[in-house]
């Protein structure tokens, strides 16, 4: 299995990090919508961050929590990180 | 100033969320008719701890009432708040609107002890996890201000906002803070204060208050003003209300409920209750000259009645310092002795209490309270009748703060 993250996972964890629903088929057919439209805050990507290192047991790139929608989001973890080493 | 230039602040919507009851009318219903809903501690976690008896929030639904982002990103009393300031909203029917500025509406809240269950399960993650396990919202939904910020945030009130934390009679001191502010040419203020301290960590941090009284049987565990006064019922919950420059909200058509008239705060030190006979004097006159009121012209008195002695005795004599012979022949009630002590919560649920008095013309009575050994009148057993025009709210904190609050009947004041 690859680690890549994917939107199912990043919606599940909107929702667990910080309470915000969105589906991750419309997520997924439009990525470029900014967090905040989607109603995350800068401390609820934070607490995604904060997660996603803690499952995978290793520093995200710097600029993950800067992230301004989920395509920068993927982009930025998927290329950066290799976390199936 | 001349008195038609004043901005005067007006009472247009109420919310409560109590121990008594969630909304205006639960509450009035079991206020009124003297309902002690005083009962066994019931939170998880709380079993073992000596606070048996205790005023909790039980007919209270958060999911139903407050969005999935907010339940996950704030403390229960925050949810409260929110709720509570949602039915005050309603109640003032100041309903979103494209054609009001967003700088024409405040918040404002006081706060006791902030989010202390959010708190406790993310320093349970510190010491059993980790410091990564921590989640961000850790730094804003403990905090003081969460209520106000998260209020603000989620009705788009963008008109100035505050936080008082001046103990519990900083719930009077938010009311009054929200006066200046439409004094200063701000249109409505949301306004109160709602605390959730009946959590485990939060519960062992009052354990340290002597004036608490861990007292098994809910009949007995709180009754100010008799010679049986042992400490008093801590609570949880509170209210928020919507308070409007008067002009303002009576040319929108908004129903004015009461008038905050006057407001005195004074700080004596903390458990120095002989000494708070002076402050708590010292602020009724203070928001007595400030209301133009005469100590004669206060018709109902909605105490503080911590239920220690030496300040139930202090309470009674500031009470007659400040109204003279009037003290004695004015009606006084606590209805807290049924609900518990909500910290700052528990003035602004005085002061709704207070107005629903104003508009009823009846005084509810002081459950579990017979036989007071002040002279004072205190309305026990069954709520009084009375031609209600002008309350009189008092608030001590543990730690020192006096607070008095003078309320007008809408059709009350002099103009």
């Amino acid at each position: 299995m690859t680690d890549r993250l994917t939107f199912d996972q990043l919606s599940a964890l909107m929702k667990s990090a910080a309470g915000v629903t969105v589906d991750p088929k419309q997520m997924a057919a439009r990525p470029d919508v900014p967090f905040a439209e989607l109603g995350l805050d800068s401390l609820g990507l934070l607490g995604i961050v904060g997660e996603l290192e803690n499952r995978f047991a290793h520093p995200m790139p710097e600029d993950a929590e800067r992230c301004r929608s989920p395509r920068d989001f993927l982009d930025l973890v998927n290329t950066a990180s290799p976390t199936g080493a | 100033m001349s008195a038609g230039e004043r901005r005067r602040c007006a009472v247009t919507g109420i919310g409560v969320v109590a121990p008594n009851g969630t909304g205006t009318e639960p509450f009035w219903k079991a206020t009124r008719e003297g309902i002690s809903v005083l009962d066994r501690v019931t939170r998880e976690g709380c079993g073992q701890l000596p606070l048996k008896v205790a005023g909790e929030v039980r007919d209270f639904d958060p999911g139903g009432l407050v969005e999935e982002r907010f339940l996950v990103q704030t403390d229960r009393f925050t949810h409260f708040a929110m709720a509570a300031a949602d039915l005050a909203l309603e109640d003032a029917g100041l309903v979103p609107d494209d054609d009001r500025s967003p700088f024409a509406v405040g918040v404002v809240t006081a706060a006791g002890s902030g989010g202390g269950e959010f708190g406790q399960r993310e320093l349970q993650h510190l010491w059993g996890q980790g410091p990564r396990h921590v989640g961000p919202y850790q730094s804003i939904a403990w905090f003081y201000a969460a209520s106000t910020g998260q209020v603000s945030i989620r009705g788009g009130f963008k008109g100035p906002c505050g936080v008082v934390a001046s103990d519990e009679a900083g719930g009077l001191d938010a009311l009054a803070h929200a006066a200046r502010t439409l004094a200063r040419g701000t249109d409505a203020v949301v306004v109160g204060a709602a605390e959730a301290p009946l959590a485990p960590y939060s519960i062992v941090c009052q354990l340290g208050y002597e004036d608490l009284s861990l007292v098994p049987d809910p009949d007995r565990a709180y009754r100010p003003f008799t010679s049986r006064a042992c400490g008093f019922v801590p609570a949880e919950g509170g209210a928020m209300l919507v308070v409007e420059e008067e002009r303002t909200a009576r040319e929108r058509g908004a129903e004015v409920r009461a008038v905050i008239a006057g407001h005195g705060a004074t700080f004596t030190g903390a458990s120095r209750w002989a000494e708070s006979r002076a402050g708590l004097a010292r602020a009724i006159e203070v928001a007595l000259a400030e209301a133009e009121c005469a100590p004669e012209e206060i018709d109902v008195v909605f105490a503080d009645a911590l239920g220690v002695p030496a300040a139930d005795r202090a309470e009674a004599l500031a009470l007659a310092d400040a109204l003279g012979g009037h003290a004695a022949r004015t009606p006084v009630t606590a209805p807290k002795t049924g609900t518990g002590r909500a910290y700052c919560g528990a003035p602004v649920l005085d002061t709704a209490a207070a107005v629903l008095s104003l508009e009823h013309g009846v005084v509810p009575p002081t459950p579990n309270v017979v036989d007071v050994c002040h002279d004072l009148d205190v309305v026990t057993g069954w709520a009084r009748p009375a031609e209600l025009r002008t309350a009189l709210v008092l608030s001590r904190g543990l730690m020192g703060s006096n607070a008095a609050l003078v309320l007008r009947r809408a059709d009350g004041s002099p103009s």
